[in-house]
């Protein structure tokens, strides 16, 4: 016979001092777990939202990053004629060469400077990227000293407001516009006219193209296209391929996460086996009565199994409650793959929230196995005699 | 009975809970240690023997953009200057690993006496690096991670320039505050890319400390208002800016930290007063027998604090032992390379001990004091 649920439930209650603060700890444990992995699956998020299937990227062979590789005008030339290009209404070639530059700018904050990526599209490049959307003042004009910036960046540095200028590489810069770059990579670029960039930063060529293909086989042969050809010392990949891969940067945070929840737990299975002793001590009679009952030792068992599942399950609910108001809340680190600014979202989906809960549960049950384990053999009549 | 022997005997009475308590003071404790450790090598830059007369002129729009090289003749004649060296990032990557696993810098090595003060390479090594055109010279703990030798072949596949080059090792130092990265002749870079004029950074040293404001100002002063605007800063400021760059990962561990703080506070009070709980009757007895409340206070908290301190002993001196004679650099993939555990960290570990001591001790204490006599004799658990 099982014991009832709402035993253990109650002896939850009953007991709350003491259970109080095992569910508190347990709640903070998995309250740190959710957040710390909650960056990482922002991170991930962001270069995620980032690819758009159509679009295949093209940048030299060897370059990790957009801002370390090179294309020239010919090349540009060259592939921008090819059938596999997609054309829009107008039947020019969908095609954007941008030019990537890191420039360094002071944080709003006083706290000096960090590398922000600028980056310079042709004419067709703001269509090819749907994903962003102007929200104040306008887009940038070629010809023009003036950029569009994000407006996550514009949170984080001096001089990114609409009307504000900033200085660099000896020219003023008038930021005109302010986007949102819908959670993508995006959102960590300052964005102005390739020509302009290419003049102001006195660079000779692109740094990559992004081409809209005209369909998946189309993508396949322009892949191959590139490859084959050796005058081309090129490489092309499926976009959302390409930023896939610029998720390395949440590596050392997952690592951070999983050492943390290791440490962490191992506490909290100690809190928990502490409390549930004791719970085990104190009703020492109590349990010698449930035996008398009928109650079998592994109902016992299983009756203080629960008990700290539950306990801990409390916790869990607390803990993902307690870093809820952070989801949405954006960050920036450095990003050891482009080495500029990526600012990117506490992301608390409901997988990780799970993930969360689980977690607790397990907490839980490790740490009320030895106490119920002792609960369950403890001789009946020594049981009901303990004062 | 003495009265040490009362305190311990009452402390070990419940073995479980006391091994238990012990432990996750420890664990935490550990846990403290080694945030405030990584938190300590985040934002302190490495201190290298002779940064102190070390300047590091990078172009004013970022560390990125490249600086001309004919800039060179001019810094060497700014008064002041002992040294002057490109330095370049070649970003190269070692067979097949995907990943940059050490840093590559492209210079003159003919300056690597006069600027780098802190190597220590024997004058053979030095007299090999300098002579052969492909010669390279790696820091020891990459060396170790590969087994280089002098003497050995090595090929890097640049993620910044086209193409790939094959370097001969002339020789391993060490001594540096980051040995592992790998230094070879710019002359070597520049013939293999077509002599672009083109270098990553300038490195020089000065003279004297004095020196230095003056050497920096007349620097980013000679270039200003050129195409390439230098923005020339003391080596140890430079370290710091890439500290900023780390952005909010400061706030994030200082304040996981607190979590972590808060939670042992908790637990271990909870566990604290739970103890107490058990014998209030006991203690009733020895106030009965006369025993004042200062007296019986003093036993709790000696007990307490006693197993505090045993946690905050096993957590530390855990901590200190791992990061001491472990291999850091192994253990978080070549993202730390030191991890040492200062004494202000370990004051600073046993501080929390000693307050959660005293904290956890102060509750059931009270308690205790408030009881009368009978009532706590009345009490059965």
């Amino acid at each position: 016979m099982a014991l009832p649920l709402k035993y253990n439930f109650r002896n939850v209650l009953v007991r709350w001092r003491a259970t109080l603060a095992t569910i508190l700890g347990i709640a903070l444990v998995v309250a740190v777990y959710v957040l710390v992995q909650a960056l990482a699956v922002g991170l991930e998020k962001s270069a995620g939202n980032t690819g758009d299937p159509r679009n295949v990227m093209i940048v030299r062979k060897g370059a990790t990053a957009e801002s370390s590789s090179q294309v020239s005008l010919a090349q540009f030339q060259t592939i921008r004629y090819w059938p596999q290009v997609a054309h829009d209404e107008n039947g020019a070639p969908l095609i954007s060469a941008d030019v990537i530059t890191l420039i360094s700018q002071p944080r709003i904050d006083g706290r000096g400077e960090a590398n922000v990526s600028v980056r310079g599209l042709t004419p067709l490049g703001r269509q090819l990227r749907p994903q962003v959307k102007l929200v104040a003042g306008r887009w940038f004009t070629p010809g023009q000293r003036e950029v569009a910036v994000s407006e996550k960046m514009a949170r984080r540095f001096t001089g990114f407001h609409v009307g504000d200028t900033f200085h660099t590489a000896g020219n003023d810069l008038t930021v005109v516009g302010e986007f949102d770059g819908g959670n993508s990579a995006f959102d960590s670029e300052v964005w102005m006219d390739a020509d302009e960039a290419r003049s102001l930063f006195d660079r000779e060529n692109y740094s990559s193209l992004l081409v809209r293909v005209t369909g998946p086989t189309a993508a396949q042969e322009l892949l191959a296209r590139v490859e084959s050809d050796k005058r081309l010392p090129l490489r092309a990949e499926a976009e959302v391929k390409y930023y896939g891969d610029q998720t390395a940067t949440a590596l050392p945070i997952r690592i951070l996460g999983n050492f943390l929840a290791t440490a962490m737990s191992v506490g909290a299975v100690f809190a928990a086996m502490n409390t549930m002793y004791a719970s085990v001590g104190a009703r020492t009679r109590e349990i010698g009565t449930l035996r008398v009952l009928g109650f079998r030792r592994r109902s016992v068992l299983a009756g203080f199994i629960l008990e700290g599942a539950l306990l801990a399950a409390i916790g869990g609910v607390l803990g993902c409650l307690l870093s809820l108001p952070l989801d949405g809340y954006s960050t920036g680190t450095m990003s050891f793959n482009s080495f500029s600014e990526t600012v990117f979202e506490f992301r608390i989906t409901p997988w990780l929230a799970t993930k969360g809960m689980i977690f607790s549960i397990v907490v839980g049950v490790i740490g009320s196995l030895l106490p119920a384990l002792r609960a369950s053999r403890l001789p009946v009549i020594a049981a009901l005699k303990s004062v | 009975m003495t009265l040490p022997t009362f305190i311990i005997k009452n402390a070990l009475r419940n073995k479980r809970r006391a091994l238990l308590s012990v432990s996750s003071v420890a664990v935490s404790l550990f846990l403290l240690v080694t945030l405030q450790v990584a938190l300590r090598e985040l934002t302190l830059p490495v201190e290298s023997p002779g940064a102190e007369l070390r300047v590091c002129a990078r172009n004013k729009v970022s560390l990125t953009n490249p600086l001309p090289a004919r800039q060179r003749p001019i810094i060497e004649r700014i008064p002041g200057v002992e040294g002057v060296t490109p330095f370049t990032w070649f970003g190269g990557q070692y067979q097949n690993e995907g990943a940059m696993t050490f840093a590559q810098f492209a210079m003159d090595p003919k300056e690597t006496r006069r600027v780098f003060t802190d190597f220590k390479l024997s004058d053979a090594e030095l007299a090999r690096f300098q002579t052969g055109k492909t010669a390279a010279i790696i820091g020891k703990i990459t060396a170790d991670k590969y087994h280089f030798k002098a003497g050995d072949h090595i090929t890097l596949n640049s993620t910044v320039y086209p193409g790939a080059l094959e370097f001969t090792i002339a020789g391993i130092f060490s001594g540096t505050a980051d040995d592992r990265m790998m230094l070879f002749h710019q002359d070597y870079l520049d013939d293999s890319i077509g002599t672009p004029g083109l270098v990553g950074m300038w490195w020089l040293k000065v003279k004297t400390a004095d020196d230095m404001p003056r050497v920096i100002a007349a620097i980013n002063q000679a270039f200003a208002n050129t195409a390439a605007e230098v923005r020339a800063e003391s080596e140890r400021a430079f370290q710091l800016g890439f500290i900023s760059m780390l952005g909010n990962i400061k706030t994030l561990i200082a304040s996981i930290s607190t979590v972590v703080v808060f939670t042992l506070v908790l637990v271990t009070a909870s566990t604290m007063s739970m103890a107490v709980r058990e014998r209030f009757r006991e203690l009733a007895i020895l106030k009965a027998l006369g025993f004042r409340r200062r007296e019986l206070f003093v036993f709790i908290l000696a007990e307490s604090f006693g197993l505090a301190a045993a946690g905050a002993l096993l957590g530390i001196g855990t901590a200190y032992v791992a990061y001491t004679f472990g291999n850091i650099s192994k253990m978080t993939h070549g993202i730390f390379v030191s991890f040492e555990v200062t004494p202000r960290i370990m004051g600073l570990a046993a501080l929390v001990a000693a307050v959660l001591g005293v904290i956890s001790a102060v509750a059931p204490a009270l308690a205790v004091a408030r009881t009368s006599v009978v009532d706590g004799l009345k009490t059965l658990d």
